[in-house]
């Protein structure tokens, strides 16, 4: 059975070392990891007052591959949001785009497995997120995302 | 702790920012990629976040008086679990303790009487205890968890239909609580907050995937109608802003809709 193309993961949001859904499927617990590893990229931000939602996005693509989240921002609000891989030697990327696709983020980084923007919206609406698979080793890769408001 | 710091250290540093300089621009009309759903549903801290920027409404004003029961159509106890939940933030932003302590205790109820009490029992049990505190913040994650908890409930329960009711309950008194506000003292800031036209659609669109028990429910096909004329009330097209009057037109319907869901004889 091919593991599902992607998932809406919801999970308790105990942040670092946060093991979600153990479960049987190749596909999600491939999914579970990558999840635990953008919590990680999120937790020192809860320190600077960002608050992180307890839902999380995810799924595995192809090496090039890329998923589009659209997203209702508020513009009075800072958003972080951070993705990440369970797979050794991947490397993803997320960027932020206004609903003229327009890239809208105030800055990007990508560091390993993890990857992060923030925007402060200069106005409210909806926005394109873009998670994309840059490179990897792995037929499939794993990735899942999170964001925190503040 | 030095686990933390460490990440801390690698993921904020801008030393270890990697620009790989992404597209400027993309064709939204044809997205480059496989959409995962249609929206993301913002929770309500992110709306009350804003408001609390905005000023300083007369929140106390805003709270509804009266019990609020559970109703044989699980229709609308879903829609209603919603709009209690949305009231719970009311009561935060006017510091109401006795009030975030009633909606701890009705969203048990209600969650009870949809079958997903479990799952909210320790988040309602929190929401009381950080009221007796007066920890408004934790009481604002435990409002935000007690919606995500029940959906997830009714997910794994075969009910998302009703998990997307309890979502339009809190969203239509939300709205309705945002109007109400923003009528007090018209800005275009705040005004801007309604343009949520996708959301609408987001909401119109669940409806219209319903059983058709669940859609042709009287309350569920009321708010699809009316959220067809939402729509283009909160559309914004470039440089202008959504005046007052529309902002008084959606205040009446979200009212409208929102008294048809706690209506006792509904």
């Amino acid at each position: 059975m091919h593991p599902p193309s992607f998932l809406r993961l919801c999970g308790a949001v105990s942040l670092v070392g946060a093991v979600l859904f153990v479960t049987t499927p190749t596909g999600r617990a491939m999914v579970d990891d990558a999840l635990s590893f953008a919590y990680e990229a999120a937790d020192p931000y809860v320190k600077e007052g960002f608050t992180i939602r307890e839902d999380a996005w995810g799924g595995d693509l192809e090496e090039g591959g890329q998923k589009g989240i659209r997203h209702q921002l508020f513009k009075g609000n800072e958003y972080w949001f951070w993705a990440a891989t369970d797979v050794e030697g991947a490397e993803l990327e997320i960027h932020i785009y206004d609903a003229s696709g327009q890239l809208a983020e105030a800055e990007f980084w990508k560091k390993g497995k993890f990857a992060a923007a923030r925007i402060s919206p200069s106005a409210t609406g909806s926005y394109f997120l873009l998670v994309k698979v840059v490179k990897s080793p792995a037929d499939r890769t794993g990735w899942a995302m999170v964001y925190g408001f503040r | 702790m030095k686990k933390t710091t460490v990440l801390l250290l690698a993921l904020t540093s801008p030393l270890v920012c990697t620009n790989a300089s992404p597209a400027p621009e993309i064709d939204v009309s044809g997205f480059p990629a496989e959409m995962v759903e249609d929206v993301v549903v913002p929770v309500p801290s992110e709306i009350f976040g804003v408001l609390d920027k905005l000023g300083t409404p007369d929140w106390k004003g805003l709270l509804r008086e009266g019990e609020l029961q559970a109703s044989e159509d699980r229709a609308r106890t879903a829609l209603l679990l919603g709009t209690v939940i949305a009231d719970g933030f009311i009561a935060v932003q006017a510091q109401d303790r006795e009030r975030v302590k009633e909606t701890g205790r009705t969203v048990l109820r209600l969650a009870g009487a949809i079958g997903v009490r479990q799952s909210v029992l320790s988040r309602s049990n929190s929401i009381i205890d950080s009221a007796d505190k007066q920890d408004w913040p934790k009481v604002r994650r435990e409002l935000d968890g007690a919606l995500h908890d029940v959906r997830n409930a009714m997910i794994e329960l075969q009910d998302e239909q009703l998990a997307h009711l309890v979502s339009l309950g809190g969203w239509l008194r939300g709205t309705e609580a945002l109007t109400l506000v923003v009528s007090q003292n018209y800005t275009r800031d705040g005004a801007e907050l309604l343009h949520q036209p996708a959301l609408v659609k987001y909401f119109e669109t669940r409806i219209e995937g319903m059983s058709p028990k669940l859609r042709d429910n009287p309350l569920v096909a009321r708010i699809h109608s009316l959220l067809a004329e939402i729509r283009p009330l909160v559309q914004m097209d470039s440089g202008l802003d959504i005046p007052s009057e529309s902002v008084g037109r959606i205040r009446d319907i979200t009212g409208e809709l929102v008294g048809s869901i706690t209506s006792k004889g509904a």
